[in-house]
């Protein structure tokens, strides 16, 4: 058993001697196991695990981190050695010391909620669960490609830093998914359900037993296959409805990232970009209607970006990012808050180990509205419905962005009508939040999990919820 | 014998499994990113990992995990030969190759891997020092790694070699929206220069008179070499990896020996090229081949590893990714062959185009005809009668690959090596007539 806060403490000794002025050490371990089934065969099984260490310290009021996958007391040393020299070698192009918001200390412990855990499991159970799903997918003749996976990872993290702040953490992930194509080469068409790339939640192997496979691998297979005789999404500008798992892609794009405190400083410029949300719009810019209302919560339960503590030793707290419409808030880092006089929202996220932590969604959450699916569809004369994430493009400024889904309905008269397929829109970040005149009730609401979130450069990986129900937005333009 | 190769010899023997491969890959990765001319991450970090695959029949399993230790090693092949047990038999797998050691160390360049982080932050001062002059701050990246890659198996395979990368992105750029970008990459730190990298940048930041709006609609394009590889690097998804050819699905399937692109247009993988220096051997030590993509427009070929290989009929051309990826082969060093006139002379002789830098999220329309949507970024200028009139502000594409890499007017005798989430593309610019702009809401 590795005595990991002796560890530490030689660490933060060792970096403080060598003149750091603020330092953290942090160790992950992960265990990651991801199996796959397609068109009747287990095409993926497999098991990782892997464990290192960081060390991030000032030193001359400038960044250094350094990291290694060998957690011992002469690397620990050594790795605290070079992340001073990195520090240092920071310095010579600082104009300002960095300030970090101001943080009280603790000693905690967080354990992420969960029933059944996945690596309790078997292997033999868990291909029965994927064999049973593909033996549903393959009743339909005409389905010419099924597919579906199981993804679970256990994050272990222990956190020490100077200021006497100190945790342990540990978060089971879950993800299920599938999909089904119909027609052949390059005249095919694909579903997926419960969303694109599946469900992943902050919970145990009981997310599974959450979704009527049963009754909805039919309904999907029946769709693929309308689609490959459906007619073009018409090019227009009309009223639209977007499922809840799509508002959550919206959601990350349109309103996460820009407002990434860091991008919004120009950290990411050279490639994720920039934002249109700068500070001077605090408190001012009308982002959204007056029913838009999100937060930056960590706290939420099951979410995908759901923690104790960030990678900074921030506590996990619900923070407004919009209010009735209005921008509010930012997610932050303790660096980038002590720029606008506020305090982090703790979001400082790393990936693995072996990289820097950098400001990061949590669980960027549209608080549900009042309307019912019926309600949201029936506001509607022309329009149209859509559902399932398939495309998405936006610019590096994150205001004009194009979105496509995987299925379209017309809406005529109120009411869902014919299918469409490649169902797109385009618009403009403000201009569309701004246009949104409906959100579903809390039962159609869920935190829709993003397990491949990239930012950075070279990207970093991080795992991020959306809160989302269905939405309605007026006058957007589709089939562009 | 290293310590690697002693460790795997005696895991090998004690493998429970018909057949076994294991895969190290160690890495020494150091980078600095900067934003308005200040560094504000500088990192460093020392990893390994280890892949085993054991097969029992025709079936495998793999497992992964990053401790160098005997006890370790023989954790993984027992929970890979565990896994293996689970999975159902592939007919068409073709078990594990032997493949002839192959030399391999074209890529590792020492002054690389000593590069430290004060190198790195002097070189990034050289290059803010450069943009200030023009009233410019700089953001972007400057990363320097070493890598080490082993694969041996149960049928006598070992392979060794190692590469090191120097890689700059570079945006300079001010609060009034003026910005350029340039990147450069190479395996030894010591060509690369500083000056130029910094220069090609801020001579695209500069302007004399504000962007022009353009109407959507088709014009002819001059594609930067960057922007070039960003089609490129969809296109190698798209069409010329193996899995996509053995399941019809890719742009090649089918189109062997058949007109795909402008005749002025031909694509090799090339991981032997001296400016490219891959590793000589894949994930599953296969020595990697010259492979002609695309000659002439015609289509020739596309890149396998040994499952693809087999399922294609033309063996593995040493393409193979990390072992469990769920890419298939994929072409990682692909070259377009070079045209006859300067980039400067293309400009000069168009009368009227839409000069690119590169693109920004690139993401599908319609993959089935290799459409793209993406906006353009970092430097998008009118030319007119040879002349570059005014920077253009940033438009939206929706473009299908292949019709534009019909459409080539012209190609550049000059070619950038382009660094791209893990491939190398050494590419010309090209000009390209009816590439197509939508509205931008």
């Amino acid at each position: 058993m590795t005595d990991i806060s002796g560890l530490a403490a030689k660490a933060l000794q060792k970096a403080r001697d060598l003149g750091a002025s603020y330092a953290d050490f942090r160790v992950v371990e992960t265990r990651s196991q991801g199996l796959g089934y397609s068109n009747g065969t287990p095409d993926k099984v497999e098991e990782s695990r892997d464990r290192g260490f960081g060390i991030r310290v000032i030193t001359k009021g400038a960044w250094g981190y350094c990291g290694s996958a060998d957690l011992d007391e002469k690397e620990i040393i050594e790795v605290a050695q070079k992340a001073v020299e990195i520090a240092r070698a920071s310095a010579i192009l600082q104009k300002i010391p960095i300030e970090l918001a101001r943080s009280g200390s603790f000693k905690e412990t967080y354990i992420s909620p969960y029933k059944k855990d996945p690596f309790a499991i078997t292997l033999s159970e868990k291909l029965a669960f994927l064999a049973h799903l593909d033996e549903i997918q393959s009743k339909n003749a005409e389905i010419t490609a099924r597919d579906s996976f199981l993804d679970f990872r256990k994050t272990i993290k222990d956190y020490y830093n100077s200021e006497g702040t100190s945790f342990h953490q540990e978060l089971i992930h879950c993800g299920v998914g599938l999909s089904v194509s119909a027609g052949s080469g390059r005249n095919r068409s694909t579903r997926s359900y419960p969303a694109n790339e599946g469900v992943y939640e902050c919970k145990g192997y009981e997310l599974l037993d959450e979704f009527d496979f049963a009754s909805n691998i039919p309904i999907i297979s029946e769709q693929s296959i309308a689609l490959l005789k459906a007619p073009p999404c018409p090019a227009k500008t009309c009223d639209i409805v977007l499922d809840a798992s799509h508002v959550g892609l919206v959601i990350h794009e349109s309103i996460g990232h820009p407002l990434e405190l860091d991008r919004v400083f120009g950290s990411e410029r050279n490639f994720s970009g920039a934002s249109f949300a700068t500070p001077d719009n605090l408190d001012a810019l009308q982002y959204g209607s007056s029913i838009v209302n999100v937060t930056a919560d960590p706290t939420a339960p099951y979410g995908l970006g759901s923690f104790g503590f960030d990678d900074e030793g921030i506590k996990a707290d619900r923070v407004d990012l919009i209010k009735n419409g209005i921008l509010v808030g930012y997610i932050s880092s303790r660096e980038t808050a002590h720029k606008i006089g506020r305090k982090s929202s703790g979001s400082m996220i790393a990936d693995g180990w072996g990289n820097i932590p950098i400001v990061r969604m949590t669980n960027t959450n549209l608080q549900p509205g009042n309307k019912t699916f019926e309600q949201l569809i029936s506001g509607i004369d022309d329009g149209l419905y859509l559902q399932t994430t398939s495309s998405w493009s936006i610019d590096d400024m994150r205001q004009n962005f194009q979105f496509g889904c995987e299925i379209g309905w017309l809406i005529e008269g109120g009411k869902l009508t014919t299918i469409v397929k490649n169902p797109s829109y385009a618009g403009n970040t403000l201009a569309f939040w701004n246009s949104c005149d409906g959100i579903g009730d809390s039962s159609q609401w869920r935190i829709w999990g993003t397990p491949n979130c990239g930012k950075g450069q070279p990207g970093q990986n991080a795992r991020t919820g959306q809160g989302a129900a269905p939405a309605r937005f007026r006058q957007v333009k589709v089939g562009v | 014998m290293s310590k690697i190769q002693k460790l795997f010899e005696k895991c090998l023997k004690k493998s429970q499994a018909e057949q076994t491969e294991l895969v190290y890959e160690s890495e020494e990765f150091y980078l600095t990113r900067f934003a308005d001319s200040v560094i504000h991450q500088n990192m460093g970090r020392k990893d390994h990992t280890i892949w085993c695959r054991a097969i029992n029949s025709r079936k495998a399993g793999i497992a992964t995990g990053n401790e160098v230790s005997e006890l370790s090693i023989d954790g993984l092949i027992k929970k890979a030969t565990e896994i293996c047990s689970y999975q159902k038999d592939t007919p068409q797998f073709p078990g594990l190759v032997k493949s002839a050691k192959t030399p391999s160390c074209r890529g590792f360049i020492e002054a690389t891997a000593k590069c430290s982080a004060g190198d790195r932050a002097i070189a990034v001062k050289e290059i803010a020092e450069i943009a200030s002059e023009s009233n410019l701050a700089i953001s972007g990246m400057f990363q320097t790694s070493q890598t080490e890659l082993v694969v041996a198996n149960s049928k006598g395979t070992y392979q060794e070699g190692k590469a090191t990368e120097a890689k700059i992105s570079l945006t300079a750029s001010d609060e009034s929206g003026r910005a350029g970008f340039s990147q450069v990459y190479s395996r030894d730190i010591a060509k690369i220069d500083f000056v130029e990298l910094a220069n090609r940048a801020v001579v695209k930041a500069q302007r004399k008179t504000e962007p022009v709006a353009i109407d959507p609609g088709k014009y002819t394009v001059i594609l930067d070499p960057e922007a070039v590889a960003d089609f490129l690097l969809f296109l190698g998804f798209l069409g010329f990896g193996g899995k996509g050819f053995s399941s019809k699905r890719g742009f090649m399937a089918n189109k062997i020996g058949t007109r795909i692109m402008s005749d002025k247009i031909s694509i090799t993988e090339e991981p032997g090229n001296p400016d490219i220096g891959y590793i000589s051997f894949d994930f599953e030590g296969v020595p990697r081949q010259r492979v002609e993509l695309v000659k002439n427009g015609i289509g020739m070929g596309v890149v396998n590893d040994s499952f693809y290989g087999s399922l294609n009929g033309t063996g593995s051309t040493g393409n193979a990714l990390r072992p469990g990826n769920n890419f298939g082969p994929y072409p990682v060093a692909m070259v377009m062959e070079q045209g006859n006139k300067t980039l400067e002379q293309i400009i000069a002789e168009s009368e009227k185009a839409i000069w690119i830098t590169h693109f920004w999220y690139l993401n599908y329309l319609n993959p089935m005809v290799t459409s793209v949507t993406g906006t353009t970024r970092d430097g998008t200028f009118l030319i007119e009668n040879g002349k570059l009139v005014a920077p253009i502000v940033d438009m939206r594409i929706a473009q299908s690959m292949l019709e534009a890499f019909n459409n080539v007017d012209a190609v550049s005798s000059e070619r950038r090596l382009v660094p791209k989430y893990g491939s190398l593309m050494y590419v010309p610019a090209l000009k390209i007539s009816d590439f197509n702009f939508i509205p931008k809401e």
